[in-house]
């Protein structure tokens, strides 16, 4: 029943941002322009790296780095159409106070806040990420099997729900401290490592990546799941991590409404 | 007001701005954190570029390892020095209506917009301070040139760089006063940037076609150029010249800036905010 | 059925002195001092009563309704609404109550009203047909007509609050809390206004507490007054008594048609304004009955009116006397 209802509540919100995006009519094929322009610039380096060298990192050829980049562009779509829109409109509404409405409601902050806004035109990233993928496999001459496929979709919404974890989390640091206008600008820069293999990295950088900020998780995982290439026990782990993570950005989402409503004016 | 009056009036207040302005950068604490994250791409790619470098039998394409890492903690340096958010701050102004203050006040908007970011720059060497001292603590100071004319001539390339980067960006920020949702502008403007300046790559990575292109574009004097002098990439004659560019560059730029501007403020003032 | 005991809200709040050297200092050590916004305050509010909370800026009074809409925990008191503790924030307690604020919107800016209304349509859970009815209901009594179907940037301010009401209202809150909502509207549409929370309240028989500035708004509205300062509570009962109790003297104003001499007028009462030809004087409530026979029969006047002196007055002589009481304890 709950879930029904807050099923109808998410069709109201999809529609009500679809209407605002609509608004915004020349906005929309700019963006959609946009997204285009990034998925031919986000090869610019791997160009560059992949003239001087066959591989890097050990077995990282030039098409199973696309297929990273591919699965880049993908979350870069979730993130800049699912996630980002309402980040910003959260932090504004804490800001302006319009956010006290939202506590208002009979419903779960999180839910209303999460759901406020979405950026349609992106989906043309998650087209041209899928595209990318589908060239990288056809320049390998093979196709990859349907396990791998699932277990790839399966680690993207794993890492959709770090992504959105850490947004939870960084919208809670917005309570405490009002004026964090640039988040979305951190997101994308923190957000940009995601586009190389992790293996790429040594040392210090590997374990950061791997574990402080999950990049490895979003972006190589499901590469090397659909290459056929990632343990079963990576992918279980990466897995329940990522529910862990949520679990976490909750609780401390919850930590920030109580303090905000104890603390505030 | 006369602009000769303008002017004085303007002179005269630069030192509360300032001093103002530096009071405003510190009481965002948090603000000053998201930003200094943001500037991570640097090192990103030096992680990246040392492993590959690592690979290759030390060096790609002519780059050591050591090369790299002065390369980008040189660039993070320069560019959390000159880099600032005006045109944020003025594409915010025009959305809220805000900007009818700032255009009240007797000093030209550009002054009041200089001054509060020029007054973060002592904030900014603060948050540089470490990467210095990891430079300065690494086998990678090898790289940096020692010749004291052109440290000199390098602060000077950064002065220059801190100014066009600002113009620059006002000018993109006056096109706010004519395109609704020119943040996707911006978009493209730091993906250009990001190559052109060598903040992504360094330039003699990149085809050829691309540094000469990149030659003709005021980003390569933006970071790349300040960035090439301290590494010592060029001897004395050469950097006066890319220098006298530099400041070509800056001229060109405020003419642009001070144009779209008076054009932008007459059509706010005809359509409101 | 609203009702606080000893109701208590402080805050923490940093204070920073002026200069560079205090800025520079701030970055890595706060001082924080404790603001009591709200310090022991104590009322009861039966089921469909009118109530007008007053006070000046900064008393507590937006405090105080955010303790009870839930937004705010207090440091300590108790607090009951219809039964429920606020700071629960059931959804059942969040379905019968509302918190209109004058000064911020929940309207969606880019979309037409009907939007936001389809959207707490949804988010209250409320049934078709009921809320078709109630729609009709606030369409009529607020006289929306076609402005709910344009853009909530394109319309004005009035139109605007009158959007903002129907939005909070049409899931039928029986408690309605109503933060300075006729701020910066003019004349006609506050009066539009404050007939419509009466209807509602009578046609719903919905509790309502309101606060504004506009105290013509509150006298007309609201039958009972808790008057609010610094925290404090220092009145609660009916304007009249109020009137009666700091303002025994009463406004006398007429017109007269011939000349009268000032001490003959300053032997009545005291001269507010002598405008013309038109006389106001101050005089004391016992004094009236006499100064007017007197009037009436020896002075050349017409058009003679007696009234209460402007809530205003009234209000800046309660907080006069409060501050006074106060400094002396």
């Amino acid at each position: 029943m709950r879930a029904a209802r807050y099923g109808r509540l998410l069709g109201v919100q999809m529609r009500a941002s679809a209407m605002t995006a609509m608004q915004y009519r020349v906005d929309f094929l700019i963006e959609g322009a946009m997204s285009l322009w990034w998925l031919g610039w986000n090869l610019i380096p791997l160009l560059v790296l992949y003239r001087e060298r066959d591989v890097i990192a050990g077995d990282w050829d030039f098409p199973s780095a696309l297929v990273v980049i591919g699965w880049f562009t993908m979350l870069r779509g979730i993130l800049e159409g699912a996630i980002n829109p309402s980040l910003v409109d959260v932090v504004d509404r804490i800001r302006t106070g319009a956010f006290d409405y939202t506590l208002l409601k009979p419903a779960d902050a999180q839910f209303l806040v999460s759901t406020s806004r979405f950026a349609p035109w992106r989906v043309v990233d998650v087209i041209g990420g899928v595209a990318l993928i589908i060239y990288a496999f056809v320049r390998m001459d093979r196709a990859p099997s349907a396990g791998d496929v699932a277990l790839a979709l399966a680690l993207l919404a794993s890492a959709a729900l770090v992504l959105y974890s850490l947004w939870i989390l960084v919208v809670s640091a917005a309570f405490w401290v009002v004026r964090l206008d640039n988040l979305t600008y951190l997101f994308t820069a923190v957000f940009d490592a995601a586009r190389w293999p992790v293996q790429v990295f040594r040392g210090a950088w590997r374990f950061v990546f791997t574990f402080v900020i999950p990049l490895a998780l979003m972006t190589t995982y499901p590469a090397m799941a659909v290459l056929g290439s990632i343990g079963i026990g990576t992918a279980l782990l990466s897995l329940a991590g990522a529910l862990v993570f949520g679990a976490l950005a909750r609780a401390l989402w919850k930590l920030a409404i109580r303090n905000y409503t104890s603390a505030s004016s | 007001m006369t602009v000769a009056a303008r002017t004085l009036a303007s002179i005269r207040a630069t030192p509360t701005l300032l001093r103002v302005g530096l009071a405003e950068a510190i009481a965002y604490r948090a603000e000053f954190v998201v930003w200094m994250l943001t500037s991570t791409m640097p090192l990103v790619m030096l992680g990246l570029w040392t492993s590959v470098a690592a690979e290759g039998e030390g060096a790609f394409a002519q780059f050591t390892a050591d090369d790299f890492i002065a390369y980008y903690l040189v660039t993070l340096m320069v560019r959390n020095l000159t880099g600032n958010w005006v045109l944020w701050q003025i594409n915010d102004e025009i959305r809220r209506g805000l900007l009818s203050m700032r255009l009240l006040r007797p000093v030209h908007p550009f002054v009041t917009y200089a001054a509060s970011h020029f007054a973060s720059v002592p904030l900014r060497c603060v948050v540089v301070l470490p990467f210095a001292l990891i430079l300065a603590l690494s086998a990678a100071r090898a790289q940096l040139t020692g010749d004291p004319a052109l440290i000199a001539l390098f602060a000077a390339a950064v002065l220059g760089s801190w100014i066009l980067t600002f113009l620059t960006l006002v000018t993109l920020g006056c096109l706010c006063f004519f395109i609704e949702k020119s943040m996707a502008l911006f978009e493209v403007y730091m993906g250009v940037f990001a190559i052109f300046s060598g903040y992504l790559i360094p330039l003699p990575l990149l085809p050829g076609w691309v540094r000469d292109a990149a030659d003709w574009t005021p980003f390569r004097y933006m970071l790349a150029f300040p960035v090439e002098t301290l590494l010592g990439w060029y001897d004395r004659g050469d950097v006066l010249g890319l220098l006298g560019r530099q400041w070509l560059f800056v001229g060109v730029m405020l003419a642009i800036a001070l144009g779209l501007w008076r054009a932008g403020v007459r059509r706010f003032e005809a359509y409101g905010a | 059925m609203i009702r606080t005991t000893e109701l208590k809200k402080h805050y923490r709040v940093h204070r920073r002195p002026p200069g560079l050297a205090a800025a520079i200092k701030s970055v890595f050590h706060r001082k924080y001092e404790v603001v009591p916004a709200v310090d022991g305050v104590s009322f009861a509010i039966e089921r469909g009563e009118r109530v007008g909370f007053l006070g000046p800026n900064g008393a507590g009074k937006t405090t105080t309704l955010k303790v009870l809409s839930g937004l705010l925990h207090p440091t300590s008191g108790g607090v009951e609404v219809d039964g429920f503790e606020p700071r629960r924030r059931q959804a059942d307690f969040l379905k019968r109550i509302t918190l209109v604020m004058g000064q911020k919107q929940q309207l969606i800016w880019d979309l037409p009203p009907s939007e936001t209304f389809a959207l707490n349509r949804a988010v209250f859970d409320v049934p078709d047909a009921v809320f078709r009815e109630t729609m009709d209901e606030l369409d009529r009594l607020l006289d929306l007509g076609p402005i709910s179907s344009k853009p909530a940037r394109q319309l004005s301010l009035g139109e605007r609050m009158k959007c903002e009401l129907a939005a909070a209202l049409l899931h039928r809150p029986t408690t309605l809390f109503l933060d300075e909502p006729t701020i910066g509207l003019d004349v006609s549409m506050q009066v539009a206004i404050r007939e419509f929370i009466r209807a509602y309240n009578e046609r719903f028989s919905a509790t309502v507490l309101l606060t504004s500035h506009y105290m013509e708004d509150v006298a007309a509205l609201c039958p009972r007054v808790i008057v609010i300062d610094k925290g404090t509570l220092i009145y609660d009962g009916d304007v009249p008594s109020l009137v009666k109790r700091l303002h025994p003297d009463k406004r006398v104003s007429f017109t007269r048609t011939g000349p009268i001499a000032v001490d003959q007028l300053e032997r009545l009462g005291a001269v507010v304004s002598h405008d013309g030809m038109r006389v106001v004087l101050q005089v004391p409530g016992d004094r009236v009955h006499d100064a007017v026979v007197h009037m009436l029969g020896a002075l050349p006047i017409t058009d003679l009116s007696i009234e209460d002196p402007p809530l205003e007055t009234v209000m800046r002589e309660l907080f006069r006397a409060s501050h006074q009481s106060r400094k002396s304890s």
